[in-house]
């Protein structure tokens, strides 16, 4: 099973690819893919609070079990100006 | 330049955040008088859309249209409005009866005006009749003086520009040099000939040592100004920027701008990024989740939209690590622009110009007709600044036409030219024929509204249909509601942002309410409930930034990491506590959140009450297109079959969908639509509002607005 991370925004730009993907179990939680990308991409600053996780489009939470092809990204809490 | 009037004055001093003066001139009679407010007037009104409210409001009447001379133009700064210590202020508001919606419009713009005019003495500007020549005010706070001059005539090229004349203009009256301590706000020869002419606010940057600008884009504030034969308007003074607001508790102004301060500094670059690429950053989002307004907005993604992406402007056009806030001590600064762009089409080809955005509403307008060549946008962006003109309603009419031609109610005899989307050869020459009120030009300068009418009479009369049938079908796509073109968001897949659209007192622009994300993404607006409740406290809050000359994006748009422990993160509460504290500290008040609600529900009812009174305040007018609710044509709900399908199917619960997938399209429509009237009832009773969106009388009574007009108002209205 893999997992889809997809970059957008400053993500893509600072980590020089729109997306990687990921080798997941039956037990991969969100968290665990969020914690992944911070040890592979360090400069993208996932800090909590500040983005909020989405898979398949819709916002997930972090113990989230994932399946086969989801497609996380990681968003800025955008709100409208 | 020739003095047609001048007065001297004394400068009032600005405490807490007020001048408690209007400065009204009045162009017919060239007389120019300053007015005292009386003290209850600010803690009613707050200022900025507030005081246009009631300026508007008991200065105008129901027979009052754009281009009447009892129309007033206001520009007003709020309390808070000119304070470097902290983020996002500098914003004021112009306010007039519309071209576009016949009734009260509002345009937020940045820059240096409305700080300037509170610190020459006016909380507000309101100028009402007509010249009968082109004319200029300078209200010069140094000197003293406010003059009514005759408009200097400069070449043709200059003076048909909103930028170039400005440019001038500013340098002129300041013998020959910039300086900060001026700014102007001026119009160009497109706000003659479309109802959507711009006024644009120009000051110098001290940065990139030029002149910049924005604009007050919505609704045809500019418009109106140049129709009153009003090129433009300077003001000065040299006082100082620091404390502008006089501040009665000035450290607990300094302590809630660093708190804000912080929250950006440490924020903004782990998520929009708006300092470094501005609103450009949108356009990835968007696309991604179907919302950029692709085609007039019939498709939400496109391969193509990656050309439009921050990313692009950033590498491309943006000058890089300069603070651009549009105001002073603002270290969101989003104002993002270029230097040395050489315009490749239209009649200033080969010039070489600076360029003030693009934001990202002028991307968007531009993927609503298709095109996707971020060259292109710059160049659109620069001309439609030129003209003075609308960067949203110019590209989302162009775009009407376009589908009009698409789904065969014109045909290029009727235009002149094949008008197709991705066509940027028309659009490039439909863009020259609107400023100049040429060719079928003169039809797109009036707008989505009339331009329905116009299409449905010539096509009724071509094919011998009633036009009524020809308009029912035109009102499934022609974006606009009350006459205002649609901001840049496509809502088919959220109800609540339907709403936010629909009930936009003055017409759907997303200032009132952008409930998308919340709503589409984050699941928090799950049933009518919640939409109706975020419909309601939105608007509010939103409204109060509108009254009190601040800007919204370092609240909205940077999330307090302390809000994501709130009941409702979306409303970024924590981050509302820093402004409540600044309005306090500044104003010397002592007012909760509540209090600031209760305060902008006022100015919600009286915007209502001047809807009413210019019948476009009703429940017919918050009625939105087809297009706006769902995919109103079979090649729509295509695109996203899988999408609307499963959404369907949430509504049917055990019952089984239609088998073909026409049957699916219709019934689909019809759910949609009910939901949209069901959202009506629920929202129209939580504001406190009759089923036919009219305020009750104990809704009006309760916010002190009770006056002899709107008595009989209501009256006529049943109420």
């Amino acid at each position: 099973m893999v997992a889809s991370i997809r970059f957008l925004g400053m993500q893509r730009v600072i980590a020089n690819t729109d997306g990687i993907d990921m080798p997941i179990t039956g037990n991969t939680k969100v968290n665990d893919i969020l914690e992944y990308v911070r040890r592979q991409y360090p400069a993208l600053q996932l800090e909590e609070g500040m983005v909020l996780v989405t898979v398949n489009l819709e916002a997930a939470s972090l113990d989230r079990i994932l399946r086969d092809k989801d497609t996380i990204s990681f968003l800025p809490l955008i709100a409208g100006g | 330049m020739r003095i047609l009037r001048q007065i001297r004055y004394k400068p009032a001093k600005v405490v807490g955040g007020y001048a408690d003066r209007i400065l009204r001139v009045d162009l017919d009679t060239k007389e120019i008088t300053i007015q005292e407010l009386p003290p209850d007037f600010k803690s009613k009104y707050i200022g900025g859309r507030g005081y246009a409210l009631k300026i508007i409001w008991d200065g105008t009447t129901r027979q009052t249209r754009y281009d009447s001379p009892d129309n007033i133009l206001v520009m007003a700064s709020g309390p808070l409005g000119n304070e470097p210590a902290f983020p996002g202020t500098g914003k004021f508001i112009v306010g007039t009866i519309s071209p576009l919606t016949d009734t009260f419009i509002d345009s937020n713009i940045g820059g240096h005006f409305g700080p300037l005019l509170k610190r020459a003495g006016f909380d507000a500007l309101a100028v009402s009749g007509i010249s009968k020549e082109d004319v200029v005010i300078l209200i010069d706070g140094d000197a003293q003086t406010i003059t009514i001059a005759a408009a200097p005539a400069y070449d043709d090229e200059t003076n048909d520009g909103a930028l170039s004349f400005g440019e001038r203009l500013l340098k002129d009256v300041n013998g020959g040099e910039y300086s900060d301590s001026l700014a102007a706000v001026t119009v160009g020869k497109g706000a003659s000939n479309a109802r959507f002419g711009v006024v644009n606010s120009l000051f110098f940057d001290v940065r990139r040592k030029r002149i910049r600008s924005k604009q007050a884009g919505r609704g045809g504030t500019g418009t109106v100004m140049r129709y009153k034969g009003l090129r433009g308007i300077v003001v000065r003074s040299s006082l100082s920027k620091v404390n502008g607001n006089n501040a009665i508790d000035k450290e607990g102004v300094r302590q809630a701008g660093s708190r804000l301060k912080a929250v950006v500094s440490r924020c903004d670059p782990q998520q929009l990024h708006m300092a470094t690429w501005g609103t450009t950053g949108l356009s990835e989002y968007m696309d991604k989740f179907h919302i950029f307004p692709i085609n007039n907005y019939q498709y939400g993604h496109s391969p193509q939209s990656p050309n439009l992406f921050g990313n692009v402007f950033l590498e491309k056009y943006f000058s890089r690590k300069i603070p651009d806030g549009c105001y002073y001590g603002c270290n969101l600064a989003c104002a993002k622009g270029a230097e040395n762009v050489e315009l490749t089409r239209g009649p200033k080809v080969g010039k070489v110009v600076n360029i003030d955005g693009p934001e990202y509403e002028t991307v968007g307008a531009v993927s609503s007709m298709g095109i996707f060549d971020p060259h292109f946008v710059m160049e659109y962006n620069w001309y439609c600044d030129e003209y003075g003109i609308d960067t949203i309603s110019t590209g989302v009419t162009i775009s009407f036409f376009m589908e009009c031609c698409q789904r065969g109610f014109l045909s290029a005899d009727d235009i002149g030219y094949e008008l197709t989307f991705g066509n940027i050869q028309a659009v490039d020459r439909l863009l020259h024929e609107i400023a100049s009120g040429k060719g079928f030009g003169k039809i797109v300068g009036q707008g989505v509204a009339r331009g329905k009418k116009w299409v449905a009479q010539k096509y009724a009369s071509r094919n011998g249909t009633s036009e009524d049938a020809v308009m029912a079908e035109l009102n499934k796509f022609g974006m606009e509601v009350k006459g205002l073109e649609f901001s840049m968001y496509i809502t088919k897949e959220s109800l609540a942002q339907q709403g936010g659209y629909g009930f936009a007192l003055k017409g759907p622009q997303h200032d009132e309410a952008w409930l998308i994300f919340i709503d589409q993404v984050h699941k928090e607006l799950p049933t009518l409930e919640h939409k109706a409740n975020a419909l309601k406290w939105f608007p509010l809050i939103r409204t109060w930034f509108n009254a009190t000359g601040l800007c919204k994006l370092p609240w909205i748009d940077v999330r307090n990491p302390e809000a994501a422990s709130t009941a409702e993160p979306a409303k970024n509460l924590p981050t509302l506590a820093y402004y409540v504290s600044y309005l306090n500290a500044t104003t010397g008040s002592n007012k909760s959140l509540q209090d600031v609600l209760d305060d902008s529900e006022r100015l919600y009812i009286l915007q209502k009450l001047i809807n009413l009174r210019h019948r476009k305040g009703s429940r017919a007018s918050d009625q939105i297109p087809w297009r706006a609710i769902g995919p109103a044509y079979f090649n729509e709900y295509e695109a996203r079959a899988e999408y609307y399908d499963e959404w369907l199917q949430q509504q049917l619960g055990d019952n089984k969908l239609p088998a073909s997938p026409e049957q699916r399209h219709k019934l689909l429509m019809e759910k949609r639509i009910e939901a949209y009237q069901q959202l009506c009832d629920i929202v129209y009773e939580k504001k406190g509002f009759t089923s036919e969106g009219i305020p009750k009388r104990e809704t009006v009574e309760k916010f002190g607005l009770m006056d002899e007009q709107a008595k009989q108002l209501l009256s006529q209205l049943g109420i």
